[in-house]
């Protein structure tokens, strides 16, 4: 830990005041949210605005239990997220150990169309998409969401578990395959359980971020059976007349809340997985 | 043959990433009427989206959205990060709970600043009000709802630079500003010859990879505006989503799609370069 340099005591309480005021700014206007979503209806559009809950209240939790489609639309994002992280995964674990240790004339041209698609946004890709999967009767698909998402994190994946198991000593695989296991044995049985805390931050980073996708879902499964919680939390912005703020900030933050308890337990993997993305090299 | 362990990652990228984009560069030059592709017409899309008023209008608004953005988030990043720095176990423990919005999706992000800046109820309102300001529509108002965009999406991306900020200073060889201290330099000098060019590539990195998030960013702009008002918010990216979902003429979106592409894959290449992740 380097301290830039910034010793004298006073200093020292006015940068620990600044932090704190940073602090506020951020987590400010999503304390407002919270403390919205524990107020009723008539109290959360009350002037002057007062930050503390009174009466405090949990019916816009109830409502948005209650309401019919919270439990498909929790299933749908939990199945996109894991699905398509599950699927990345199977993909990239042989490709990210190939490109750790292998090397042939190919090679370099393979990583380089894994890096090019990776330039390519979603969204310069929504009108082709949804044309081939309109044509195909695909659109409002399951599996096609999972398998649009995977591809999305694929590459990063790739990279991710390429340093990872560069990270792995080579020589723990020779004395393995003088014992006559095949490299995909190596893999499975060695490789893969050194690297397990790697994988575990990669399978995070990707199911936040599948988790928050709001697009490929509501362009390409926008049915109310398919859709996710993101989705059903934009589209109440639109339906702007019957519009409840307390029960909006409810269902946002009912959205947010395993993405919140992911951070909780994982923050140390999730900085990491920020950070190895471009520290490298 | 280890060509075959990048066989699945390879098929899955060709099929949901290469095919598409062979696919809307195929679909720029085509006649098109709707969602059918009616045979090929050359540049003619390209001449009559060049030549539209609106393009232009949309191209303003995406660069000023993404630069006002950007010196934002790496100013308030950097900031934010010093000061942590200098605050021992407060600032480490206040570091961890500012990242905290960068893993809010922008759908919950947009909804909160929505609530926030309502112009009737929300708190900033009421206090601007208070001040003797007059809040005015906010998010409403053509003048100033591209800054509050550009602020909102500010708030919710520095905490990503304050990270990738710190994880550098951290890197900083104490020894550097021991050199300096033997020379008898003080804090200024340790910041302007010792922290700032360690932090620059840094910088140069995480501003280029938040240059390609802004580019194609439209969820937060779809709840905090929908593109208004008068299209003061409606960038590029945000009207190809719309196209694609209102059934436009496809020859003219898959146009602009090229656009976003071609200024997305410039700024990846460069992102490329500063970072060396080349090709294992």
């Amino acid at each position: 830990m380097s301290d830039t340099a910034i010793s004298k005591p006073a200093t020292f309480v006015g940068m620990r005041l600044i932090a704190l005021v940073i602090a506020v700014v951020v987590l400010g206007p999503i304390a407002w949210g919270v403390a919205t979503s524990l107020k009723t209806e008539v109290m959360a559009v009350r002037l002057p605005p007062t930050f503390i809950p009174s009466p405090l209240t949990f019916e816009n939790y109830d409502h948005v239990f209650r309401y019919q489609g919270f439990l498909g639309e929790l299933w749908n994002s939990t199945f996109y997220a894991v699905g398509a992280v599950i699927l990345a995964l199977i993909v990239a674990i042989p490709a990210g150990y190939a490109a750790s240790r292998f090397d042939f004339p190919a090679k370099k041209p393979i990583m380089l169309v894994i890096l090019a698609t990776s330039m390519v946004p979603g969204v310069a890709v929504l009108v082709p998409t949804y044309y081939v999967l309109d044509a195909l009767g695909l659109l409002n698909n399951r599996l096609v969401i999972v398998v649009l998402l995977a591809a999305r994190i694929a590459p990063q994946t790739v990279w991710f578990l390429q340093n990872f198991i560069d990270a792995v000593p080579v020589e723990i695989e020779e004395s393995a395959s003088i014992d006559g296991a095949t490299r995909f044995q190596i893999l499975r049985l060695l490789v893969l359980p050194l690297i397990k805390p790697g994988i575990a931050a990669i399978a995070v980073i990707g199911v936040v971020t599948i988790w928050n996708d709001y697009i490929t879902v509501a362009v390409f499964a926008p049915d109310v059976t398919k859709r996710t919680l993101q989705v059903a939390l934009v589209n109440q912005v639109f339906d702007t007349v019957g519009i409840s703020w307390s029960y909006m900030m409810a269902f946002a933050m009912t959205a947010s809340l395993p993405v919140m308890i992911l951070f909780a337990i994982v923050q140390k993997w999730f900085v990491a997985g920020l950070t190895a993305g471009a520290v490298k090299g | 043959m280890p060509v075959i362990w990048f066989i699945p990652v390879l098929a899955l990228l060709a099929l949901v990433t290469l095919y598409p984009t062979g696919f809307v560069i195929w679909m720029s030059f085509q006649k098109t009427s709707y969602f059918q592709l009616q045979g090929f017409v050359g540049l003619r899309n390209y001449a009559t989206i060049l030549g539209s008023g609106s393009f232009w209008e949309m191209a303003r608004v995406s660069l000023a959205y993404l630069a006002g953005s950007l010196v934002l988030s790496l100013i308030f990043g950097l900031a934010a990060a010093l000061v942590f720095n200098a605050s021992g176990r407060t600032g480490a423990a206040l570091r961890v709970l500012t990242l905290f919005p960068w893993t809010l999706s922008m759908a919950v992000v947009g909804s909160i600043w929505l609530w926030m800046l309502n112009p009737s109820f929300g708190p900033i309102a009421y206090f601007m009000g208070q001040a003797g300001l007059s809040p005015g529509l906010m998010l409403g108002d053509p003048d100033v709802a591209l800054p509050l965009t550009i602020l909102v999406t500010a708030w919710w991306s520095f905490p990503y630079v304050m990270v990738m900020v710190s994880a550098a200073i951290q890197s900083i060889p104490a020894e550097l500003y021991e050199a300096i201290d033997i020379d008898g330099g003080g804090a200024r000098q340790k910041f302007r010859y010792v922290t700032l060019p360690h932090l620059i590539p840094t910088l140069g990195s995480t501003g280029l990879n938040l240059s390609i998030i802004y580019l194609t960013l439209v969820t937060l702009l779809i709840v905090l505006t929908g593109g208004g008002p008068l299209g003061a918010t409606t960038t590029l990216s945000l009207e190809v989503f719309r196209g694609t979902l209102q059934s436009v003429d496809i020859g003219p979106a898959a146009v602009l799609s090229i656009t976003v592409l071609v200024i997305n894959i410039a700024l990846g290449a460069f992102y490329t370069r500063l970072t060396g992740r080349v090709t294992g």
